[in-house]
């Protein structure tokens, strides 16, 4: 069929350049996937893998190249028409970046606002049918217990799967994933990566998501992208890959000085972290023992 | 799918929050009480309209201004010059008001440091005296400067010296409460250090937790001195010397011709003031002024364009021969650094200097004033404290109208606010120019005192409580509209990226993520607007804007301070029981 040929996402030689910043995001950018693939972008942080989820997504411009999603060029949709394609395409967030202070039900209703017209405040100003499926949604992901309680009253993992519920309120036909598990502990990471994936076979969605641990991205996706300061450095279906294979292509070896630097604020903020926290234990030990 | 419903029936749905309860209810509270004090105060939108008829009428009595040189003849209804005597006692008038200011906080900036060390967790020797100390606080702000004033002027007669004290001993509880949060919020580690080299208490004190809280007791010392320049009108009221001084004998006299021009100036004088203190505590703390006021503003903006705020970063200095560079380096060189800290070192030593010449302070005052002590605690003076002509139920109904003009005043605010505040954020207003009109508009509300607001809208439209309102009600705007501006723009931006990353309007996005999130700082603004409101409200009457205070000044002008001592407690016992109110609703919203 031709809806199977033709690709959902297709990305020419896109470049992007944040105002104000030195060196370009992205650089010559161009590839496609094709209806019910399952895509992971590999890569460090900072090498450009936000940036070009976002750019499918219509939340940032090229500067130079260009983005078609769904059939429409997201550079020449303005307005509606661009809230329209957002509609049409789930985005799940590093952060979940849930509503804290509202429900987990309200929360995943917001998912379906594209589809309504003007601002909605509280539960029931969302149409009883959207409600139902709401829950239906809540279920899917195994919170419907959960769905009168605050969001921000749920583990992280937990609200991941209700920001995956709001995504499955559009209905979306691409699902984006921006690093979903990197804030999350191991055994919740997989159960949120597996959810994805069952998900996505279900409803037979492309799923574009970023990842920067190879192992996690060997055992899941279809075929691997790697980016590295801004380029495509790999793109390869996983059949039959092995984890030393990317390695060797992708390399965790620095080999740009973007990258070093990279590496060394990685270290550098995990070392800080570990510092901080124990002067703060030892200043808690003084407090109990009055030295203070 | 019957099994899903039945289970969608089954959900536990878990009992609201005590806090959002609390602050529902607040809400719901305070807008009850706020229209039951409209009807309360028999506020009628016809008179608030008819009184904007008197608008003409009083640009009649205001026009010509007679600006100090110049006098206002009633047969001509024109300004004739008088020669520049009076020219010469204006300046003198503005500055003995600065030095008052200076002066006063000052003096309770220095009684403040060891208050606030005896009151901050961290350095407070015993739990006693942490408990003195935040009592001295506590109870230096219940009682209002214009109370310490009124008792002061008695003391010492009119003049400069009542209006320094009771700057002195009201602002110890605002500088030293901030300034033991300063010393709380230190970083341990330094002081630390110095114990472990086997440093001294007090050396722990003056090397360790000093140096960091000094800049933010400057801070808060100038920010103090701001409210205190707004707060000289009522001082001048009771009878202490400057500006407000001038300005009420001015009203008094009904002649606005010669009191606006002293209205204006006094605005002009608290910008100014207000953008020098912003930008020294924009360059003693080496980030942009977070404060509410006109100058601080000012300052950010201008701070957003340069980065020379913030950015003095030591640069290492090179040498090769290393004797020769020790020898140098024994002589701080007169870098950039070291020029600008002298300047500014010398600065406010000429400034403070100059303060103490231009107040005219009479110090020999304190020395023989212990002489009117007696005559003050004696019969029919100050003790023992008594409503005198008024009878039970005029105090009762005074207090009343001074609530309903804090609650009446306050629901205003908040729906003028609800309308305004939005505009004003960058994330909900639709574009830059929108926000930065009503960022303006909210920045020119906060540039006036609002004790002048209230005296426009008493001479508009008339004496009573509907001036008080209008005057409270408009000025809250400009506080209540910044800081719910503010906190739509601090609310987490990633919901509200996920909202538009699923294709939601601006609208959708303001409803479904930005109203939510802001919610609890939205209820804890108001409150702290009430508690500002009454406060003020308590004050009011002495400009004519209705409640409590008009009985408090008609007792001073006949002098039956036993009667004035009796509505200054009364007054304090009113600040305090909303206060304590405010700390338990706090409490119940946490």
């Amino acid at each position: 069929m031709t809806d199977r040929d033709t690709p959902v996402v297709s990305i020419t030689d896109l470049g992007k350049t944040y105002s104000g910043a030195a060196d370009p995001a992205l650089t010559g950018v161009s590839l496609s996937v094709a209806r019910g693939e399952i895509v992971v972008l590999l890569g460090l942080s900072g090498s450009g893998k936000s940036t070009l989820l976002r750019h499918v997504d219509g939340l940032e411009r090229p500067t130079t190249g260009s983005v078609v999603a769904l059939g429409a060029d997201i550079a020449t949709l303005r307005g509606r028409a661009l809230r329209e394609l957002r509609g049409r395409i789930g985005f799940i967030f590093q952060q979940f970046e849930l509503v804290g202070p509202l429900t987990v039900l309200e929360n995943v209703l917001t998912g379906s606002l594209a589809d309504l017209r003007g601002p909605r405040v509280g539960l029931w100003s969302y149409p009883a049918a959207l409600r139902r499926t709401a829950l239906g949604h809540l279920d899917r992901v195994g919170l419907l217990e959960r769905a009168y309680q605050r969001a921000d009253t749920l583990s992280g993992g937990q609200q991941q799967r209700v920001a995956i519920a709001r995504a499955l309120m559009q209905d979306p036909e691409i699902l984006l994933a921006d690093e979903p598990v990197a804030s999350l502990d191991p055994e919740s990471s997989s159960q949120v990566m597996a959810l994805i994936r069952e998900i996505a076979a279900e409803r037979g969605l492309t799923v574009v998501c970023s990842l920067h641990q190879v192992d996690l991205a060997l055992g899941w996706g279809d075929r691997i992208i790697g980016l590295r300061a801004g380029r495509i450095v790999l793109d390869t279906t996983t059949d039959g890959l092995s984890r030393e294979q990317v390695m060797e292509i992708y390399g965790r070896v620095a080999t740009s000085t973007t990258e070093l630097a990279a590496i060394t604020t990685e270290l550098a903020d995990v070392r800080e972290a570990l510092l901080s926290e124990q002067l703060r234990d030892e200043l808690r030990r003084d407090a109990d023992e009055g030295v203070w | 799918m019957t099994d899903l419903a039945e289970r969608i029936a089954a959900v536990r749905r878990p009992r609201p929050r005590p806090s959002a309860v609390a602050s529902i209810a607040t809400l719901l509270t305070l807008l009850a009480l706020g229209i039951a004090s409209f009807s309360g105060l028999g506020f009628s939108w016809g008179a608030m309209i008819e009184s904007f008829d008197n608008l003409p009428q009083f640009f009649d009595r205001v026009v010509p201004l007679a600006w100090p040189g110049w006098t206002w003849e009633r047969a001509t209804n024109s300004v004739v010059w008088v020669g520049w005597a009076p020219v010469g006692e204006f300046w003198a008038s503005v500055l003995m008001t600065l030095g008052i200011v200076i002066v006063g906080t000052l003096l309770a900036a220095l009684i403040s440091i060891p208050v606030a060390y005896g009151a901050a967790r961290n350095t407070s020797p015993n739990p006693t005296v942490m408990a003195i100390c935040r009592g001295i606080g506590v109870i230096s702000r219940a009682i209002p400067a214009v109370a310490f004033a009124s008792i002061f002027v008695f003391l010492f007669s009119l003049g400069p010296l009542p209006g320094i004290l009771a700057f002195a001993l009201h602002s110890i509880g605002m500088i030293s409460k901030m300034m033991a949060d300063a010393i709380e919020q230190i970083d341990e580690g330094p002081r630390l250090a110095i114990r472990s080299t086997g440093g001294s208490k007090a050396q722990e004190f003056w090397s360790g937790v000093v140096p960091q809280a000094f800049p933010a007791w400057v801070a808060v010392t100038l920010h103090r001195a701001d409210i205190n320049l707004r707060e000289t009108v009522i001082l001048g009221y009771v009878g202490v010397a400057g500006l407000g001084y001038d300005l009420a004998n001015a009203l008094h006299a009904l002649n606005y011709h010669r009191a606006i021009p002293i209205a204006i100036t006094i605005i002009v004088l608290c910008l100014l003031f207000e953008i020098v203190s912003s930008v020294a505590r924009a360059r003693l703390l080496g980030v942009r002024p977070t404060g509410l006021g006109i100058g601080d503003a000012v300052v950010r903006a201008a701070a957003a364009r340069s980065s020379r705020i913030a950015s003095a970063i030591e640069k290492p200095g090179g040498g090769d021969d290393r004797t020769a560079a020790i020898e140098r380096a024994m002589r701080r060189p007169w870098d950039s650094d070291r020029i600008t800290s002298t300047i500014s070192l010398v600065l406010t030593v000429v400034v403070i200097a100059g303060a103490f010449v231009a107040s005219q302070a009479d110090w020999l005052d304190l020395v023989t004033f212990w002489g009117n002590l007696p005559i003050l605690l004696g019969k029919e003076h100050l003790w023992p404290p008594t409503f005198g002509i008024y009878t039970p139920d005029q105090v009762w109904s005074a207090i009343v109208v001074t609530f309903q003009v804090a609650f009446a005043a306050t629901f205003m605010t908040i729906v003028l606010t609800v309308f305004i505040a939005p505009f004003a954020a960058r994330n909900v207003a639709p574009n830059g120019v929108v926000r930065g009109v009503f960022r303006g508009l909210l920045l020119l509300i906060r540039g006036i005192p609002e004790l002048i607001l209230a005296i426009f809208f008493v001479i508009v439209s008339g004496l009573g409580a509907q001036a008080g309102t209008l005057a409270l009600a408009i000025g809250g705007v400009g506080l209540l509209g910044k800081l719910v501006a503010d906190s739509l723009e601090e609310v987490p931006n990633g919901p509200e990226r996920a909202i538009v990353a699923l294709g939601g309007t601006r609208p959708q996005v303001f409803f479904a993520s930005t109203v939510p999130m802001s919610v609890p700082a939205f209820v804890a603004h108001v409150l702290y607007l009430l508690e500002q409101n009454v406060r003020a409200a308590t004050l009011l009457g002495i400009v004519g804007g209705g409640g409590i205070g008009l009985y408090l000044y008609d007792s001073l002008r006949v002098s039956r301070y036993d009667q004035a001592a009796a509505f200054i407690l009364l007054i304090i016992a009113l600040v305090l029981v909303i206060e304590g109110v405010a700390v338990l609703i706090r409490r119940a919203l946490k």
